[in-house]
Formats: C-alpha cells, structure tokens, sequence
C-alpha cells in the first residue's frame, strides 16, 4: 500500500520513467505489425509508382534507371487516348453513382414497409455483392449475348431490340453500367435499409398527424433525415467506383473501340502490354491526386450538407 | 366540440391483449391525464386516440363522429411527442406552419398563426432557429407551437416532459397548464408521473395492465383511492401499507403478532385487511403505535422520518421540523377517517418504483 503510494506520489523518479519507456514500446510494439503491413502494402507501392514515374523505367533490372523529371508526364499529357480513357470514366461515374445511389435509396425505402418474406428478399440482395466480379462480367455477357443472350430474347416480346450490346458504343457503355449498378446497388440498399430503420419513428408520426401526404413525407422529412448518409453512401460508392476495372476486363474488355477503355484498364494495358511502366505510373500518379482531390471536394460537401440538415 | 369517448375499446398484437376494454368519456375543454407505470398502456390508448394505431374493438368517437377508420390528419387532433418530434431541418416557423401549409391555408393566414402561436409561448427570438440550436424546453414549446397553431378539437400529449430535468419539468408544467386555461382545448395527457397528473388534470385515470383502476378528480384519488395500486401509486411519498387480522372491530394484528388499536373499524368489516396510511396523515403522539426512528430527513419546510413498526419500514412526513433523533421512539396517530382499508394483498411494487423515479 505505502509503496503504491510513493510510486503514484512520484516519490521516485526513475522508476517512473522506466514506466514511461515501457509503456512507448507497449504501444509502439501493438502497432508495428500495422504499420509493417502498411508500409510494406500501402506505403511501398505507392512511392515506388512516384519514383518510376520521374525516371527512364529499365526493364533488366525492373526499376527506376535515371530521372527525366516531368517527361513522363507531358508525354502522358499530350496523348490523347489519356484523355479519352478519363473522359469514359467521367461518363460512367456520373451516370452511375447518380443511378445507383438513387435506385438504392429508393429501392430501400419501398421495401421497408413490413410485409412477410421481407428478410428473404433481402438476403437475395446480398448475392450480386458476393458474386466475384469477374464472374459477374462474364455472366452479364452471356446475359447481354446479341445472338443467344436472353436479355435481347425478353426484349423482343415487347417489340425491342435484337440489340447489340457489346458491338455498338453507347450500349457497351450502358450495358457497363446495368453490370455495375446490378452489382452495387445491393450494398447501397443495405445502408439505406439500416439508415431508414434508424430514423427516428415519432418524427413521421408527427408527419402523418400533420397531414403530410406520401410525397411530402418523403421530400418534407425522409430525404432532409436522409441527407447525412447518402452524402456518406456517396463518398463510399465513389471511392468503389473510381477504381472500376474488373468488370469491363471481363465483359468487354474497353471495347468496341475504346468505347468502355476505363482509365483503370488503359493504365494496365499499357503497363503490362505495352510494357511502358513509367508511363503508366505517371498516369497512376495523376489519377491518385485527382481522386484525392474530388475526394476531398466530396468529404468537405458530405459535411456541410450534415451541417445544413 | 371537442368531446371524446372511448367506449370498450381493445387492443391486441397478435394474440396478446394490451388493452382489455377501456371507456372513458371526456367532456368538451376538459384536461385528462392517463397515468400508469410503463406498459400498462395508456401511451397505446393515446396512439389509438390519434390513429397511430388501429383499434381492435371497440369505438372512439371524437366530436360524435366515430373515428375508428379515419385518418390521423383527419381527426382534427394535434399531438406533443415525448423526443419532440420536430422537423431537424426545418426552422422553428417552419415547423410550427408546416400542418398548415399541407392543408393549404394561405400565406399570410400561417403568418399570423404562427406568429401567434409564438407569441403565446414565448418563442418569437427563435422563430428563424433550427430546432438543434434549441434547449429541450425550447424544443417542447416549439412542439407545442406546432400543436396549438392548428387549432385542433383536442390536444394529445405523450409524456412530453420526460426528457427535461427536474426544475424545466415543474416551470413547462405549469406553462401547459396555464395553456389550457388559456385555450380551453380539450387534452389528454399521459405520463408515468403521478405528479404531473394530479397537479395538472382536471380528471386523471389511473391504468394498469391494460384496464383502467380509478376514475376521478386528482384528490378524489388521492382521498378515497378505489384500490391498492391506485392507493400505492398516487400520492408521494406513497402510502404506507400494513397486512394483518383483526381480532375485533378496532384490534389489528400483524403478522408478527404486534397488536395495534386503530381509530376506526372497517366498514366492510374484513376479517384480513391491508390497511394504508398517507405518510403525512400520521401524527407524532403521546400515546399510539411505538416506532424506532431509523432516518431523519430535513428539508426545511417538511420532515421526512423513517421508522421500522414491527419490522415494516413506515414513513412519516410532518410539517416544520422535529428535535426526534435516529434510535428513539415515537409514537404515531392517525386520525380516524384517514385510515384506508383495503382486501389483503401484497402491495404493488409500484409505488415504489415510481418515488424513484
């Protein structure tokens, strides 16, 4: 007890700092494999692609050989299949974060009135998340087939079609889309699901007592409760979408043309098929910072609307 | 005309019935207050009033008009929520106009009821404020703003002070009071409180486990309690409560064989009893039933003692102060009409439970 005293009252010193010392290696020694695994991951590949993309990249020795400063870069800058490839990310992340984010949130708020067989319905949206991507290109392929897929065959009842999915430009993108949104729209159903079981009850009771109808139910009070998480589901998504590469390599692999060439791809096709390395990581390098920076504009946007609502 | 009737009504989830046949009457302008302790559904009572929840049998009739099937936006009803309920978006004359705007009343109507309505409750700096930049008794009053602009044939309050600590809840208490002596709107209040109930309603009904105990004015229940539990859940400190025989008319014997003379026989004449005493009915007197002090508790204006009688823990509470210390005896008496009888059962631990709260 009287020795408790003494160590708490700071009586002795050294063996204070021996604690100190101690407890720095306790915390240090819990976050090294962390830190290790993010070096080694994260940390590594990341200066690795800076330092290639200021260099000459040698293919003997699979490493920076000597700087050539910005080249890299203008080189990148004045190609125009660069720039291409980034306008046909652009079309593809602006139809379908809108699309997917709308339809989740909507597709969440209709099945979220009580009704037997509810949590099975739910279950079976789970599937296209746990499908592997590339499993899901190939079966949107079959899906989509011009001649024998069964999409072009339900279309014909209604008088549509046979349509071209993957020959014509626009429908390969389009058909990119139906693949991706298929695909993650489940997950953003999930969120809403949680987000709308967690808005507070009483709140549109309040609603219906004032006579607030279905439609100023949901744009008087739903969506402003809202907001905060599809901001955030927005921020989420986004940060998926922008890495979007698995599913055009196996439906239609950029194609036709470069109609569907993501940015993604085309940095991979030109790494490991035309083997220009520190091309390709010039290119990643502008592509991180212009996702750090959107991604920022989204994170600063996300808070101000959490403020305002 | 705002009356209210309630007659046999039900309520069942499934299989379990909440509610087992519930009739009230209130009259036009009066305040009724629901109380019970939690579960004994007067808040689901209070939802069927509104139409947030469907009647299982039975009829509600408010006005004459039975409103079993009619919407909630229809019953000219308005509805103070316990967590407030307000829009978080909208500004405070947002909120209060928004019932208004939905039936497209004209602009400058919602204006000036809005502005009345503030007025009324105090709320005019607030008006442009978000209800998050509000305190919780700021926010009831807009809730209440949003209750009276629409001018509703009844008021339906659910627990709307229960958020609000101590000292806000006894100043809104007497705020929606003075409000219904201003607005006359009939209103049915339900609370947990006991308090709350007796000292703001002209009638309050005493519920428990889905039926309905006591009827009456707050001191009809406090003077001749029609049960046990409405004996043990009204008044605070709650009655003291003793089980024993009666040997004659005026002999009480408790379980431990301790006699006590009491003032009055029963006028039922039971030969086993549950007899109740108010704390502050007792007297501390020469002759009576010895106690031991166990616990003196001054407030000032009031004494509160705790003693044992016979093992059973007895509170008393007298006005102005006593010199009586912890480990003497007293002597308690009771006047004869202040002696409830009651059929011998263990009392509810309700009341209990609802001192500490």
């Amino acid at each position: 007890m009287s020795t408790d005293t003494e160590k708490a009252t700071g009586q002795t010193s050294p063996l204070r700092r021996r604690g100190r010392t101690t407890d720095l290696m306790v915390r240090w020694s819990f976050m090294f494999p962390a830190i290790l695994l993010l070096v080694t991951m994260l940390a590594y590949p990341i200066f690795y692609t800076i330092d290639i993309s200021f260099s000459r990249f040698d293919i003997a020795t699979f490493g920076a050989a000597e700087w050539v400063g910005w080249d890299n870069y203008r080189e990148v800058m004045s190609d125009y299949r660069f720039w291409e490839s980034l306008r046909v990310t652009m079309i593809y992340l602006v139809i379908a974060l809108p699309l997917q984010v709308v339809l989740g949130f909507a597709i969440a708020y209709l099945i979220n009135v009580e009704w037997a067989g509810r949590g099975v319905i739910r279950a079976l949206f789970i599937i296209p998340m746990v499908v592997a991507p590339v499993v899901a290109g190939g079966m949107w392929r079959m899906i989509l087939d011009p001649l024998w897929g069964i999409m072009n065959y339900w279309l014909g009842f209604i008088g549509v079609g046979p349509m071209d999915w993957f020959g014509d430009p626009t429908l390969a993108m389009a058909a990119i889309i139906i693949i991706d949104t298929w695909r993650w729209t489940p997950f953003i159903v999930l969120i809403a699901t949680a987000a709308l079981l967690a808005l507070p009850k009483d709140v549109f009771e309040a609603a219906r007592i004032d006579g607030a109808n279905w439609w100023s139910t949901l744009w008087s009070v739903a969506v402003p409760l809202l907001v905060p998480v599809i901001a955030a589901t927005f921020v989420i998504r986004w940060l998926g979408a922008v890495k979007m590469f698995d599913i055009v390599l196996a439906a239609t692999y950029g194609g036709p043309g470069k109609a569907t060439n993501v940015i993604n791809l085309f940095i991979y096709e030109e790494a490991f098929r035309s083997l220009r390395f520190a091309e390709s990581a010039a290119m990643a390098v502008i592509v991180l910072v212009l996702t750090m920076v959107l991604t920022g504009l989204f994170l600063r946007a996300s808070r101000k609307l959490e403020e305002l609502f | 005309m705002g009356t209210v009737q309630i007659r046999d009504v039900r309520k069942s989830y499934g299989a379990l019935e909440v509610l087992h046949g519930v009739s009230i009457d209130i009259e036009d302008g009066e305040f009724v207050a629901l109380v019970g302790p939690s579960g004994c559904g007067k808040s689901t009572l209070l939802r069927m009033i509104a139409g947030l929840e469907d009647i299982t049998g039975g009829d509600i009739l408010i006005g004459d008009r039975v409103v079993n099937d009619v919407a909630p936006k229809d019953r000219d009803i308005a509805m103070v929520f316990q967590n407030y309920a307000l829009y978080p978006h909208k500004n405070v004359r947002d909120n209060m106009g928004f019932a208004l705007r939905q039936r497209r009343v004209s602009r400058s109507e919602i204006q000036r009821r809005v502005d009345d309505a503030a007025r009324i409750l105090g709320l005019e700096p607030l008006l442009d404020r978000k209800p998050r930049q509000l305190s919780g008794g700021q926010r009831q009053r807009v809730a209440m703003g949003r209750a009276i602009v629409r001018d509703p044939n009844v008021f339906l309050f659910d627990e709307p002070l229960s958020n609000l600590d101590a000292k806000l809840r006894v100043q809104m208490r007497s705020e929606i009071k003075e409000l219904h002596q201003r607005l006359k709107t009939t209103t049915v209040y339900v609370t947990h409180d006991q308090i709350e109930a007796m000292t703001l309603a002209d009638r309050v009904v005493v519920m428990n486990s889905g039926i309905i105990e006591q009827v009456g004015s707050p001191l009809e229940l406090y003077d001749h309690p029609a049960s046990l539990f409405v004996a043990a859940f009204i008044g605070s400190p709650p009655m003291n409560f003793l089980e024993g025989d009666f040997l004659d008319a005026t002999t009480f014997a408790l379980a431990d064989g301790t006699r006590l003379r009491l003032p009055t026989a029963d006028p039922k004449g039971r030969q086993r009893a549950t007899i109740g005493i108010r704390p502050e009915h007792f007297t501390i007197a020469e002759t009576g039933w010895p106690a031991t002090v166990s616990v003196v508790e001054p407030t000032g204006s009031e004494t509160q003692i705790t003693c044992r009688l016979a093992g059973k823990v007895i509170r008393v509470l007298i006005r102005g102060r006593t010199a009586t210390r912890p480990g003497e005896t007293i002597h308690l008496a009771v006047a004869p009409d202040l002696v409830h009888f009651f059929d011998a059962a263990p009392v509810p631990a309700v009341a209990e439970m609802e001192d500490v709260a």
